[in-house]
């Protein structure tokens, strides 16, 4: 018989390892793996280890990056949940369709986004138009929407944040914002910069702002009110009603996305989530539950 | 001015950018490298390798490092630059039976990426001007994800036929592709035709593009052509045709068939012959980020008027990762047989390293 040579034992040994260790891999216990959004990351965390309280066998890991982020690991299949701020853009949907992904939406909160200044900063409020202006760079100093004469300083998110896609499509008319932006890798820093900075603008989902305990804003913060035009009531994204009415002008859904219909374990929890239970905890945590439109948009997608 | 020294001031051009770009756009840093550990399972290599080859049954082998730079200058604007060190980079003169003809077999990095990205001059598409990716495999080469254990059809069937069916990953030129809809993708390029690892010796450019369709999700057909003068009389040709089928979930099936003509291919009689490939391929992703499985079937047929020519060659393995995803093995069986009855099959064993961060 043929003597069988080293590399014979060492493929021999490779295949042998691929079938130890398959069985073993696919007898891991699922986890729920939910990536994207770090405007709702602190949010999803919270109701995930509420829903895994409530059932010990469930296992949830939630992770940030930004919505940019989580839409590409759903394309890849690396996540079951996408977090989203942001509608899905056309190339997203184009790779998605590519890549055999036909995606659903589940709106499971709704943030009022919000701007914010520093808290020495006297201004109250700003129009849409102001705010964009402001962010693209053609208005440069306090002094030109009312406020005191210093260099306005640029505080935001980087691209793979839904929460700059939404304010840019929003806000900024689609145009570049100012290269003058200080690009922050998530909402805290963004907070902490504004506090730290008194010519400071910034901006941040809702839940972020709230201090709980008093249901201000945090120390050190000031939350503008926005109004649509010159001519609008300004209002705050701390007033539920007027995020709830649309007068509130930069509200938004914040979104969980899934390959195709959900099914089993990730369809369970997203259930909870939007019903009374978690969207108690999306009180709570200082973001807005969600009205009638999105519940009727969560029920044609959960069937 | 030499073409080299051209090249030359492009590259400070671009680097000028890249200094000047905005200390907060979007600056992302990546690095992969691949290397194996591989074996003669056979040690037939009396007509495919050297006696030295064939003695050296097993060995350690660097084939590729990538260290790429990107900026985001803007929504509409980036820009790339990929260094690459391979194996054959600096030490083309090597075989295994004779020292190199350089000082020393040092891995030298190279360019192989090096150009601006503008997406904003219609929607849903990517025009690229510098040293850019070419439209030839890109495509095949994502589906595939195995480039660390093998090259795709055209791209590798050099390094597997002998014979130089001009197909390079990149190129200097410019290229513009895009979306229509779901279901329409398109690409358009115009290249110096030589690749990244010469200068541009003629007047004549490459030109090439594709189209892919897509009627339902996860289901794609692309063809591809390219038309490139060879000198004032001759021409060369291309086409290609792909399908890609991801409509399971996990599961990804794919082939590609090519058929290059270049008129200066012709037979010591003067018949002209074409080149031509298929390969099959699937890959099975059974626990995400852990665990896949692929396999693949190409049959080269080098010269279309010599049928001994021909080569079948299959690959199979499977894709680990036991720690973090930066850090995988491959193990990968590679089986040639030849249409040539005089050649025995080879067959290869490569433990193949994949590293990224």
């Amino acid at each position: 018989m043929k003597k069988l040579n080293l590399g014979t034992l060492v493929a021999m040994a490779g295949l042998s390892l691929a079938l130890v260790f398959t069985p073993s891999l696919l007898a891991q216990k699922k986890m729920i793996q939910v990536k994207g959004s770090d405007t709702m990351i602190n949010l999803v965390q919270i109701l995930a280890e509420e829903y895994m309280l409530r059932n010990p066998k469930a296992a949830i890991a939630v992770l940030g990056g930004g919505s940019g982020t989580g839409i590409s690991a759903l394309i890849n299949g690396t996540c079951d949940i996408a977090d989203t701020s942001r509608e899905w853009k056309e190339s997203e949907v184009n790779l998605a369709w590519e890549k055999g992904v036909t995606p659903r939406n589940f709106a499971i909160a709704v943030d009022g986004l919000s701007i914010i200044v520093n808290e020495k900063n006297p201004l109250a409020k700003l129009t849409m138009d102001q705010v964009g202006s402001i962010y693209r760079g053609e208005i440069k100093n306090w002094k030109a929407v009312g406020g005191p004469d210093k260099a306005i300083s640029l505080y935001g998110r980087q691209s793979n944040s839904g929460t700059y896609v939404f304010l840019q499509e929003h806000v900024l008319k689609n145009k570049n914002y100012s290269t003058d932006m200080k690009e922050m890798n998530g909402n805290a820093q963004i907070i902490e910069g504004v506090k730290a900075d008194e010519a400071a603008i910034g901006y941040v989902g809702v839940g972020y702002v709230v201090d709980k305990a008093t249901g201000k804003p945090m120390a050190g913060l000031k939350v503008l009110n926005i109004s649509k035009d010159e001519k609008s009531e300004a209002f705050s994204p701390m007033d539920k009603q007027a995020v709830d009415t649309r007068n509130y002008p930069i509200a938004r859904p914040l979104y969980q996305t899934t390959k195709g219909k959900p099914s089993g374990d990730v369809a369970a929890f997203i259930q909870w989530e939007v019903g009374p239970e978690g969207q108690k905890i999306v009180e709570r945590e200082g973001f807005y539950t969600i009205g009638g439109a999105y519940k009727q948009m969560n029920d044609k997608n959960f069937k | 001015m030499e073409r080299k020294s051209i090249q030359r001031v492009a590259v400070f051009a671009f680097l000028a950018v890249l200094a000047s770009a905005n200390l907060f756009a979007q600056q992302t840093f990546s690095t992969t490298i691949y290397f194996d550990y591989s074996f003669n399972l056979t040690q037939n290599g009396y007509l495919t390798g050297t006696d030295a080859a064939k003695a050296l049954n097993n060995k350690f082998g660097f084939r590729r490092a990538y260290f790429r730079y990107e900026n985001k200058v803007s929504d509409t604007l980036k820009f790339r630059f990929t260094f690459d060190a391979d194996n054959t980079a600096n030490i083309t003169a090597v075989d295994f039976g004779k020292a190199s003809t350089k000082k020393d077999d040092k891995l030298r990095p190279f360019i192989k990426h090096l150009y601006l990205d503008y997406s904003g001059l219609l929607p849903t598409s990517s025009l690229k001007i510098g040293m850019i990716e070419t439209l030839t495999f890109k495509m095949a080469e994502d589906e595939w994800g195995y480039r660390s254990v093998a090259k795709t059809l055209v791209d590798g069937y050099k390094d597997v036929t002998g014979v130089d069916i001009r197909a390079s990953s990149a190129d200097l030129g410019a290229s513009l592709t895009g979306a229509i809809g779901k279901f329409v993708r398109y690409g358009a390029m115009v290249s110096s035709g030589e690749g990244y690892s010469h200068p541009e010796y003629n007047k004549f450019k490459k030109l090439s593009g594709n189209l892919r369709i897509i009627p339902a999700a996860g289901l794609s057909v692309v063809g591809y052509y390219e038309y490139e003068k060879q000198d004032d009389v001759n021409k060369a040709v291309m086409y290609k045709v792909d399908g890609y089928f991801d409509m399971v979930k996990g599961l990804t099936l794919a082939a590609e068939y090519f058929s290059y003509n270049n008129d200066k291919f012709m037979n010591a009689d003067k018949s002209h012959y074409d080149s031509r490939g298929l390969s099959i391929f699937g890959v099975y992703k059974i626990v995400v980020d852990k665990f896949n499985i692929f396999a693949r079937y190409d049959h080269y047929i080098p010269n279309s008027t010599k049928s001994l020519s021909n080569i079948n060659l299959v690959i199979a393995g499977f894709d680990w990762t036991p720690v973090h995803k930066s850090w995988r093995l491959q193990p990968n069986i590679w089986y040639y047989t030849y249409a040539d009855s005089t050649r025995k099959s080879d067959a290869y064993f490569n433990l193949t390293f994949f590293l990224s961060f």
